[in-house]
């Protein structure tokens, strides 16, 4: 006899999700995962100038704006038929590297640490470091003024088994502190390029353009020092531990078992080379990736027929009050098979097609957590693996930063050229298009068709990302994004398959059905998003 | 802090009220708030609509006063924040009903709420809106952060499909009374919001604008201090992204925009919008991405401006 347990809402995710599992002898037997929040970003887009795009776009998502912006600015570039210069590239890059390792590491420590850290322990603190010292003197303060609710927002949580060496729990605490300044610098670093974040401006079809100065070289590389060792001293060991301690998520929340990743990261002008691979991986099998094969099921969202269209075609049409729908995310498929998308996709995908440098780190990773690659498609394996790519991408950050050249001090787009009779030619001419490569610009000019179409593919922190655009008459007359979350917080398509949450919670041992934390551990580990999930 | 007996918190409570247009029903909410703040512990409340968190993201960028100096450091108490809370499922809802039931908090809203399609958002199975409401009505003081919350925003623009309104718009068709500190922009610049709440803690509620804004941080126009302002007096003009010169012909919002960034600069004073060569779209603007038909940029009115076809020359005069 089944007993339904609601999470609702399930916090430290971005935006409204609700999850309820079935338990039957003190296991999941099933789950639904519910989007619980709609705007209509689809919708909203339609009719508009082109260039409203990447910055409409972006508001999906608070945390990883600068996909969305990538993503739109990818699809306007083959709209408009034009290629950032290489300074463009490399500066999208390092926008999105930024966006990458604050997300990641607001994800591990300030996301779920919460779920694996009794931050109670603190107050039997008796060591000397003084950032802890003042947290336990925080929390003693708190709980002394009799507050409803002492030390929120870190209290009260879920009861339940959290980790019980108590040095490697202090350790986590102290640097779930510093990982709040960490975001912050990522975030800063990321700033001095795209002008500001979240939210940057300076991120356009053709490029990017806040121009390159020794200057904003500099303090992006002190700033990408300081991260990089946070990353390896910090982050990575702090996941080991995590993962150490908690061995038996690496057993729980496989999932559909099946991975999906777009490419990220273009290292050359015409993307077919990447830092992180596309590709798929149905049961283990690579298969070679077509975006035909992309398709949304509505039967279990709430939207009006027709189901299984391609983005292209796609329409999204809100009903709020649909019988049998549960959830505002509709379901993606590819090829017909349900798909986990994100870190841990980009690493299997990259570690089955040889990538050295990922093989490299994920076979160290798993040994000094004492368990095998496949035990990766767990729980704990997604933690890794974001972790294991926050460094890929950190460290990658140094070759693009070193890769960029300034220009000269009147190196941003002149005025009109003239032609051989000396008569101004058009600005936006072909000829007068032609990027100026002497002096290294970081956008190329560009001009809006009267009609057009782009496809915008990338990776966002949580998985693949795509945008999808037609231009009719210098407006947009179609828009539709399938985002990172869309596919691993699906709800089950028409055949009635369940989406990867939905599969991964499905054996989850449930020890207290009053506090389901081990449920709420499986759902973290996709890092969910729903305002991206739903737009 | 003055003497804290229970009468002169209950007095304080009342001129607070006062202060903030709220009926003498609420002074005693306001002592408990009070006597909270004496013990460092104003609660905040920080509730989400229809939001993209990107408010939430902004302001744990703040530099002075950081993240764990702001939750930890005695002046606000963040009692439940979506993103942060350890408080999950039935815990989640426990803790922010028990604040809506005790009153005598600041109520932070972010995102808008769909006022046409209550399904459109929902926490703990209820609308948020009912939430927003209830929470509302015993809140000492409502702040909304960004842009959404203030004026609607990207949800809340013509045609949207869930009647997305701001909460300030949402709370007054609700005929809830609430002396409401609006902190516009997208996002929210985090300085804006703790300078707020600071100023709220320390001093009462700043000097507002006729929509309730900070004076201190909306009082002028970006053109106003705009380190591109020499280029617009003399007649500079960029034409293409990336350009020296104003931006003004790119579709700069700067002259229409109310706000201090391009003075503050963001992300701990790294750059602007304008120092790396954007123009401003008028994120913090009442109007901002609210009529479809107003794009962001000026780049597609210059490229039919300069695609139109010249002006005919006059006829030639024929001799006869």
């Amino acid at each position: 006899m089944a007993t339904t347990i609601k999470i609702d809402p399930v916090t430290r995710i971005e935006g409204h999700l609700a999850v309820d599992v079935e338990v039957e002898a003190g296991k999941v037997v099933r789950a639904h995962s519910s989007g619980e929040m709609f705007r209509g970003f689809e919708v909203i887009l339609a009719g508009r100038d082109p260039l409203d795009a990447q910055q409409i776009t972006q508001r999906i998502c608070g945390i990883c704006p600068i996909s969305h912006a990538t993503a739109a600015v990818l699809a306007l570039d083959q709209a408009f038929g034009i290629v950032p210069p290489d300074n463009g590239r490399l500066l999208r890059n390092l926008l999105l590297g930024a966006n990458f390792i604050q997300s990641h590491l607001t994800h591990f420590y300030h996301l779920s640490a919460l779920d694996f850290v009794d931050v109670k322990a603190v107050a039997n603190y008796t060591g000397s470091d003084r950032v802890l010292q003042g947290v336990k003197a925080w929390v003693a303060e708190q709980v002394e003024s009799r507050a409803i609710h002492p030390a929120a927002p870190l209290l009260p949580g879920y009861n339940g088994t959290y980790l019980s060496n108590s040095e490697g729990n202090m350790l986590v605490v102290r640097h779930y502190v510093d990982a709040l300044s960490m975001r912050r610098l990522a975030h800063k670093m990321g700033a001095l390029f795209g002008g500001r974040l979240p939210h940057a401006s300076a991120i356009v079809p053709g490029g990017v353009t806040q121009d390159i100065t020794a200057t904003n070289v500099t303090a992006c590389g002190s700033m990408l020092r300081e991260l990089r060792r946070f990353i390896d001293r910090a982050y990575i060991p702090d996941v080991v531990a995590v993962g150490k301690a908690f061995g038996d998520y690496f057993a729980l929340g496989a999932g559909c078992g099946n991975f999906l990743s777009y490419g990220v990261f273009p290292e050359t002008a015409d993307g077919a080379k990447r830092l992180l691979g596309c590709g798929v991986l149905h049961g283990g099998k690579r298969a070679r990736f077509d975006p035909a094969k992309i398709s949304e099921d509505v039967r279990y969202s709430r939207f009006a027929a027709p189901s299984g269209l391609h983005p292209t075609k796609g329409r999204t049409t809100p009903e709020p009050t649909k019988a049998g729908a549960y959830s505002w995310i509709k379901a993606p498929r590819y090829d017909g098979h349900v798909m986990e998308v994100g870190p841990l996709a980009r690493i299997m995908v990259a570690y089955h097609a040889g990538n050295k440098a990922v093989r490299s780190l994920v076979d160290r990773t798993v040994a000094d957590m004492g368990v095998k690659v496949g035990d990766m498609v767990s729980v704990m394996g997604r933690h890794a693996a974001r972790a294991i790519e926050c460094k890929l991408v950190a460290d990658a950050c140094v070759r693009w930063l070193a890769a960029l050249r300034p220009g000269t001090p009147d190196a941003r787009p002149k005025p009109p050229k003239r032609d051989k009779d000396g008569k101004p030619i058009r600005p936006d001419t072909p000829e007068a298009l032609k990027p100026d490569r002497a002096n290294r610009p970081t956008c190329t000019r560009f001009r809006i068709p009267e009609r057009g179409a782009g496809v915008g593919l990338t990776e966002a922190p949580r998985g693949a990302l795509g945008h999808w655009l037609t231009i009719t008459d210098q407006k947009i007359a179609a828009y539709q994004c399938v985002v990172p979350t869309t596919w691993n917080c699906s709800p089950r398509d028409d055949k009635g398959r369940p989406g990867a949450v939905e599969q991964a919670l499905v054996g989850t041992p449930i020890a207290d059905p009053a506090h389901p934390l081990e449920a709420a551990r499986v759902v973290r580990s996709f890092d969910p998003c729903l305002a991206c999930a739903v737009h | 802090m003055p003497n804290l007996t229970r009468r002169s918190l209950l007095k304080a409570g009342t001129s607070l009220a006062a202060l903030m247009g709220l009926g003498p029903s609420a002074a005693s909410a306001l002592a408990q708030g009070l006597k909270q703040m004496a013990a460092g512990h104003a609660p905040v409340l920080w509730l989400q609509g229809q939001s993209c968190s990107g408010c939430s993201i902004s302001l744990l960028n703040t530099e002075r006063p950081g993240p764990l100096e702001l939750l930890t450091g005695g002046t606000l108490s963040l009692k439940f924040h979506s993103t942060l809370s350890a408080a999950t499922g039935h815990v989640a809802v426990d803790v922010v009903d028990t604040w809506i039931k005790a009153g005598g908090f600041i109520l932070v809203a972010e995102g808008s709420i769909p006022a046409g399609m209550p399904e459109g958002c929902m926490f703990g199975g209820k609308p948020v809106g009912e939430q927003m409401l209830a929470a509302a009505r015993k809140a000492q003081a409502v702040i909304t952060v960004g842009t959404c919350a203030s004026y609607g925003g990207i949800p809340g623009s013509a045609g949207n499909p869930t009647g997305a309104v701001s909460v300030v718009k949402f709370l007054h068709e609700q005929k809830v009374e609430a002396k409401i500190i609006r902190i516009p922009g997208c996002p929210a610049h985090p300085d804006w919001v703790v300078g707020t709440l600071a100023h709220v803690l320390t001093f009462g509620p700043p000097a507002l604008d006729e929509d309730g804004r900070p004076q201190a941080f909306f009082g002028k126009m970006m053109h106003d201090n705009c380190p591109r302002r020499g280029d617009y007096e003399r007649d500079h003009f960029a034409q293409y992204f990336g350009e020296d010169g104003c931006m003004y012909e790119l579709g700069c919002s700067g002259p229409t925009t109310r706000a201090d960034c391009a003075w503050r600069l963001w992300n701990g004073g790294t750059n602007s919008c304008i120092h790396a060569a954007s123009p401003c779209i008028g994120c913090a603007w009442e109007g901002f991405a609210a009529d479809p038909d107003v794009p962001m940029y000026g780049v597609s009115a210059q490229q039919k401006k300069r695609d139109a076809p010249p002006p005919s020359p006059l006829p030639l005069r024929r001799v006869m």
